[in-house]
């Protein structure tokens, strides 16, 4: 019979927890191998340590002025700030950091308390908690220079304040895990991000607009701000000072009763956990009554001059794009940010120039803006195959049908935007002349099916698994973004100097005739550089399966 | 003389420095329920990948079922069905709709297509939830979908990489019987698998592969004759597994595990 061992103490488990949370984020570091990431990671590093200390500089003027100037009253908003940090960025964070499941602990042998107490410990070696307390001490600091007698009283609330941030972080952080834990809640929780991030852009239009209209509502609300923990710990520090002491054990007992209020939440929540929920996707299934085989509903072979091949992978690129929230959603950002553009730069009354622009040059940028957005996933075209990438080399298909039904896709697609956003533009800042018009129209012919034949080659060359419903680390590759990059500017400059051509000669029809030259080069050299992509496959087929089905 | 399903020659892969298959000569015959075996990091996956197309080999010849690989890669893929490791399925799809993309992919026309689906998700009991998305399936389920998918177009050899992982025994009962008629009818079989019960049931032709290179390759029945019997026991596929693989290194790491035994 093997010896057990002996029940490890709670020190030593936190102990390990902690070195555990340290590994993982070195481990993350070490896979930095490439230059743009370590670059990216040291430009983040960076800028997260300016960010921080910026804010511990505005924490020690600001805490130190309110105190000396008598305005203590206000020390509420600067720990409502810390609480709006210290709550929210980690929910953020939630989809772009890598998370660690915590209550994966649970197979070990740890009490209640040793697991609860190991969150807490777990939850203040968060990135957001630390730079918060170093901020608390910045608060401290200031006061017990601005008032030193004070500095107690300030030390004891920002203690209270820390305990209720990490209860009250742990408990959303443990809803948040439990709805990032299905994969239609998380893709429904992305979908409302990036549609809130894209919203956002109208805030400033609908301020300058509806502002006035919104203060008075905002002055109704304001009373109610007291109820906040932040509210109490400001006004704590604040009775203090005025030596109200009977009012400021009133704001203590207040602060006090959210700690204990969201350590009993969260104990419950843990509990929970502790006890074997399941937070997976598999969580208990649905009984599901047996019933007929069915298949697909019956519908009318409509791509039936299609290769079947190239047919059946079109259907199935459609299928992924309508399951796919974060590229579905990704269709309605650019008619909203035409809609945004002409009201910034267009019309009578653009709210960033005094004259708005003329049809003639928004037109054209706008149909630039729309290809350079629409174009970008196809030079990772392969991002959301997964494993699923093995079908194209164990079918009897060659790459040339693969790569023509996704480009097929994205030509229906981007067809069926730039011509709503056509009607848009006409609607809102009206048609350009006819030379602009048939010189853009010929330019996007040009740009496109050049920029599909380079996408094809970056996207066998340098694949890069992208998995859905996920934030974290979740981009193209370092060098396929330098190619689009590096294309989108070529054409871009290239788009720019033969359209300006036709003023420079006063030929008006001059960079038509141009682009509608350039088009049927880029049309001709499209399908012969499919089978040298074929070939190309073949060659790469490692990289592809290898990148793609980790 | 009996038609060869798969012959290779000198069949070689390396990566680096590292030869993770070495001048493999493998000779399979059509209709047999083939059994590729080895330890872990053997060879086996790298193996099923060359001769299935999805990894290029640094050296050799293979054909199958008569046609050069290299030369004719469509055609031969056009006649074989494969699980792969991972499976390969498009996790976005239904189970339906991942079939008829399969079959649409083999040429099979769209009323076909939809026929057999429909029956192959009757027979691996998946036809419950035509709407779940198949990343929503359980492993079992995503495996019998594999396996679905892998003969809907009839195909005359099929590269089956662990086929009954995670399959319960109910289904895996049943797979091994349509299996097993589909050799009767003449469809190659080429199987890897760790579970050396399975194999044993199922293969009537082994190949044994240790550190890239094949050491055994026959019937059971002649790898059996190859290796002396203990006390006058019939010896089974894992006595000859094991004694072709070599036991020593496994028995003597084990002894340094006394704390736990």
């Amino acid at each position: 019979m093997a010896n057990l061992s002996e029940r490890a103490g709670l020190i030593e488990q936190i102990r390990v927890v902690s070195w555990l949370r340290w590994r993982i984020l070195r481990n993350n570091m070490r896979n930095k191998n490439r230059l743009l990431d370590l670059l990216g990671l040291i430009f983040s590093g960076l800028f997260s340590a300016i960010f921080v200390a910026g804010i511990t500089v505005a924490l020690f003027v600001g805490t130190g002025r309110l105190l000396e100037n008598g305005r203590e009253q206000f020390l509420g908003l600067l720990f409502l700030g810390l609480l709006l940090w210290w709550q929210l960025f980690p929910i953020l964070l939630a989809g772009f950091a890598p998370q660690f499941a915590f209550r994966s602990l649970l197979r070990f042998p740890l009490r209640m308390s040793a697991f609860y107490l190991i969150g807490l410990a777990y939850g203040l070696l968060d990135s957001a908690a630390i730079a918060a307390l170093v901020w608390m001490l910045a608060m401290i600091a200031a006061t017990a220079v601005a008032q030193p007698a004070l500095a107690p009283v300030m030390l004891v609330v920002c203690v209270l304040f820390a305990g209720l941030n990490i209860t009250m972080e742990r408990l959303l952080g443990a809803w948040v895990e439990k709805l990032m834990a299905k994969r239609r809640s998380r893709e429904l929780f992305f979908s409302l991000f990036i549609l809130s991030m894209v919203s956002l852009q109208f805030l400033n239009p609908l301020m300058q607009r509806y502002g006035r209209a919104l203060v008075p509502v905002a002055r109704r609300w304001l009373p109610y701000l007291w109820l906040l923990p932040s509210s109490f710990a400001g006004d704590a520090v604040a009775r203090a000072v005025e030596h109200q002491w009977g009012h400021a054990a009133l704001k203590f007992a207040g602060l006090a009763g959210y700690v204990v209020l969201f350590t009993a939440l969260l104990w419950l929540r843990y509990s929970s956990l502790y006890s074997g929920e399941e937070l997976g996707e598999t969580a208990a299934p649905a009984r599901v009554e047996k019933r007929a085989a069915t298949a697909l509903p019956e519908r009318k072979e409509r791509l039936a001059f299609l290769p079947p091949q190239v047919g059946a992978i079109f259907r199935k690129e459609l299928l992924y794009l309508k399951r796919n929230t974060f590229l579905f959603f990704g269709l309605v950002f650019p008619p909203m940010m035409l809609l945004f553009f002409s009201v910034q730069f267009t019309g009578a009354h653009p709210t960033t120039f005094k004259k708005g622009i003329s049809p003639d040059v928004f037109f054209p940028g706008m149909m630039a803006y729309l290809v350079l957005i629409l174009i970008a996933p196809s030079y990772n075209c392969f991002a959301y195959e997964g494993r699923g990438v093995q079908s194209y080399f164990t079918s009897p298909v060659r790459f040339r049908e693969v790569l023509m039904a996704k480009n097929l896709t994205t030509v229906v697609i981007l067809s069926s935007e730039i011509a709503f956003c056509i009607g848009l533009v006409g609607w809102r800042v009206g048609f350009p002349e006819a030379p602009v018009l048939f010189a853009t129209l010929a330019a996007m012919v040009f740009s496109i099916v050049g920029q599909l034949t380079i996408a094809n080659w970056s996207s066998l060359s340098f694949p890069r698994k992208i998995v859905f419903g996920k934030m974290q680390g979740q981009r193209n590759s370092g060098m396929s973004v330098f190619i689009l990059l590096g294309v989108q500017l070529a054409f871009g400059g290239a788009s720019a100097l033969i359209l300006f051509s036709g003023r420079l000669t006063g030929n008006a029809w001059l960079p038509a005739e141009i682009f509608s030259l350039l088009a049927a080069v880029s049309l001709a050299g499209y399908f012969p550089a499919l089978n040298a992509f074929t070939d190309l496959a073949e060659r790469k087929k490692e990289i592809l399966i290898d990148a793609l089905c980790r | 003389m009996p038609e060869i399903a798969i012959a290779t020659e000198k069949l070689t892969r390396r990566f680096g420095a590292l030869t993770a298959v070495d001048s493999v000569d493998l000779l399979v015959e059509s209709g047999q329920f083939f059994g590729f075996l080895g330890p872990n990091g053997a060879g086996k996956s790298t193996t099923i990948k060359m001769l299935t197309g999805l990894l290029a080999p640094t050296s050799g010849r293979m054909s199958l079922l008569g046609i050069d690989f290299t030369e004719q890669p469509v055609e031969v893929k056009r006649q074989i069905g494969v699980v792969p490791e991972g499976m390969g399925l498009f996790e976005r799809l239904t189970a339906p709709e991942y079939l008829e993309f399969v079959g649409r992919m083999y040429g099979l026309d769209k009323a076909t297509t939809r026929k057999r689906g429909e029956e192959l998700l009757e027979f691996m009991q998946l036809a419950d939830r035509p709407k779940a998305l198949i990343a929503d399936y359980s492993h079992g389920m995503q495996k019998k979908l594999a396996l679905a998918a892998a003969v809907i177009h009839g195909p005359r050899m099929l590269f089956l990489d662990e086929p009954f992982e995670g399959v319960d025994a109910l289904a895996a009962g049943a797979l091994k019987e349509l299996l097993a008629r589909m050799t009767e009818r003449g469809v190659t079989i080429f199987l890897t698998s760790h579970v050396l019960e399975i194999v044993e049931r199922l293969c009537s032709h082994v190949a044994i592969i240790k550190k890239g290179q094949l050491v055994a390759q026959g019937s059971i029945e002649q790898l059996r004759a190859g290796i002396a019997s203990v006390e006058g026991r019939t010896l089974t596929l894992e006595d000859i597994f094991l004694s072709v693989v070599g036991q020593d290194a496994d028995r003597a790491q084990l002894e340094e595990l006394s704390w736990l035994t």
